[in-house]
């Protein structure tokens, strides 16, 4: 009987320990903080490494030598369905593998528990017809990283190069994927939207990454299928240029949040 | 590493063989042999893996000694398939005592001190080293063997239930959690975790068998991290071969488990946390008069840590105890 009251002791004030150690860790989140989402890019799971090789389901084999695109707009939505629209005289990004720039970098996100986030590949119209004047840095940036045809052809939202042999292109060929509206008469912007999985927090002293992998595979071999030995070379092309950006709006994925000081990754 | 395992197990099946006969006088006998040691992984800020806690409770076995457990792993650097696997070597020295408080309650406790490295790829390497988290525990005595029986014609059971904390000793940095996607590269976890335990053995002759579980609930530390519960549990069989009136040999053998639950950071579920694994365990015990000397290794059967991107390749202890 004493043995059992003294097991009963123990047990109890193990519990107690143990439920005394949990609290519900809501804290007060206030201020602004920053945002930074990580564009990390892959090819089917693998991480992207220009000039090796990797084979699609179309059995071409593709060397990515270039990848960058052209990010935009951004809006978070948090827990309540609020929504943060990113100034847009501020919202337009060029990520770039070569020059190692895959991360963009929000400022003045008002405090709070983020869970979507949504974003344009590419420039709407909207910013297009503001005219050269209203480009800000983006038109120089643009024209120094391979993004822009001309100022009347537009911008390149994707440049996508490298190298590929197939069953019926045996020799090395040179292939070049650029992607844009060319000027207002096609409008190939698309955004996207991408449930967090988690929370993204956000304070004066909370800088969230949100860690997103593109995949690179799915500009020509997702949704819509495009092949390479057909046409190396696409540019301003009616019928596959928006097959084109459809593929690429839908190669973003989150893997991870990183809360914390911003730190880390 | 592996040839030493090999020849250990050789040396256990060997010593086996060999067929041992209990001695004439089993009260001169002075050799006290272990019922319980624990080989488990604590989180000591290893979640998934790092600094074991050892335990050893047993036939009137209170003792007082030193250990090393040296862990090996290897975690993926990068969130890709081809992302770079890099080695994490987690070493753990150890002062433990086990002291008895009155008749019935037996007291474990465990000092670690930690010197972990890991290697990145680009040939980088990282040290951390330091005091890691101290534990206490307390276990009541329900069935205990008749004292100073080595031999008895009966088996002998004992039952032993017990708690105890886990002490934020060892230092949580949050730096730590970069670059590699384990975030167990820690001294300890930072926080006061609690651990409920229960330990069965029962010896028949020189023959013995131990079942062992505890669990632990881990809180969340100061840095918001918290890391995921954990569940061991093992089983281990035994024989003590008695060589003259000074001697035991005891080759032991057994399967031990581990599982965590995912962690979380600020209330949030990590990704690519938490996971199982599930080890053989070999070992030997050689005691002369009242000092002990042990050796044990535990290679994985099956796991699946931090989403595959970490894995357990083996561990490995050496004790040296003094009976009291």
């Amino acid at each position: 009987m004493k043995s059992i009251y003294k097991i009963s002791v123990l047990i109890f004030l193990t519990t107690m320990l143990a439920s005394c150690s949990d609290d519900d860790g809501t804290m007060e989140l206030s201020g602004t903080g920053i945002v930074k989402i990580e564009f990390d890019n892959s090819v089917s799971g693998d991480d992207l490494i220009l000039g090796s090789s990797y084979t699609n389901s179309q059995n071409e084999s593709l060397t990515i030598e270039r990848l960058n695109y052209i990010v935009s707009n951004f809006r978070l939505t948090d827990k309540d369905g609020n929504v943060f629209t990113y100034p847009k005289e501020a919202g337009y990004f060029i990520t770039s593998e070569e020059n190692g720039e895959t991360e963009v970098v929000l400022m003045d996100v008002p405090a709070g528990r983020y869970t979507s986030l949504t974003f344009g590949i590419g420039v709407d119209q909207e910013k297009y017809l503001l005219g050269a004047e209203g480009q800000g840095d983006l038109l120089t940036k643009a024209e120094s990283t391979n993004m822009m045809w001309s100022w009347q052809a537009g911008y390149k939202f994707l440049n996508f190069e490298g190298t590929f042999t197939s069953s019926t292109v045996t020799e090395a060929t040179n292939f070049k994927i650029h992607m844009g509206s060319h000027g207002s008469s096609l409008d190939n912007y698309k955004e996207t939207t991408l449930s967090l999985g988690s929370e993204a927090i956000v304070s004066e002293e909370m800088s969230p990454i949100i860690h997103l992998v593109a995949n690179a595979g799915n500009i020509l071999d997702g949704q819509n299928k495009i092949s390479l030995s057909e046409q190396a070379v696409i540019m301003v092309s009616e019928e596959k240029s928006p097959k084109i950006a459809i593929n690429t709006s839908g190669m973003f994925t989150v893997d991870h949040i990183h809360n914390g000081s911003g730190d880390a990754h | 590493m592996k040839k030493f395992i090999v020849a250990f197990a050789l040396l256990a099946v060997t010593i086996s063989l060999k067929g041992n006969v209990v001695p004439d006088d089993p009260l001169n006998c002075t050799s006290h042999v272990s019922l319980f040691y624990y080989d488990f992984c604590d989180t000591c800020g290893c979640s998934g893996n790092g600094g074991s806690m050892g335990f050893g409770t047993g036939l009137n076995n209170n003792f007082i000694g030193i250990r090393y457990i040296g862990q090996y792993y290897r975690s993926r650097d990068g969130i890709f398939a081809n992302s770079p696997w890099i080695d994490e070597n987690f070493n753990t020295l150890q002062l433990w005592t086990q002291i008895p408080l009155g008749k019935r309650i037996i007291i474990n406790a465990v000092l670690p001190y930690q010197f972990h490295s890991r290697e990145f790829a680009n040939t980088t390497e990282q040290h951390i080293d330091g005091l890691g988290d101290a534990t206490l525990l307390g276990f009541y005595q329900v069935l205990k063997q008749t004292p100073d029986s080595i031999v008895s014609i009966k088996p002998e059971h004992t039952l032993q239930l017990g708690g105890g904390v886990k002490m934020p000793t060892g230092t949580f940095d949050e730096a730590n959690l970069e670059g590699s996607v384990n975030p167990s590269f820690q001294l300890g976890t930072g926080s006061w975790d609690y651990v409920l335990a229960a330990n069965y053995g029962v010896t028949h002759r020189n023959w013995g068998l131990s079942l062992m579980a505890n669990y632990t609930v881990k809180a969340k530390n100061d840095k918001e991290y918290r890391f995921g519960n954990q569940l061991n549990y093992a089983l281990n069989t035994f024989k003590t071969y008695y060589l003259g009136t000074n001697f035991a040999i005891t080759p032991q053998a057994g399967i031990g488990g581990e599982y965590f639950d995912k962690n979380e950071e600020f209330d949030l579920e990590v990704t690519d946390t938490g996971g199982n694994a599930l080890f053989s365990r070999l070992g030997i015990e050689v005691n002369y008069r009242q000092y002990a000397l042990g050796l044990s290794s535990m290679l994985p059967l099956a796991q699946d840590l931090n989403n595959g991107k970490v894995e357990v390749k083996s561990r490995f202890s050496i004790y040296a105890n003094i009976n009291l």
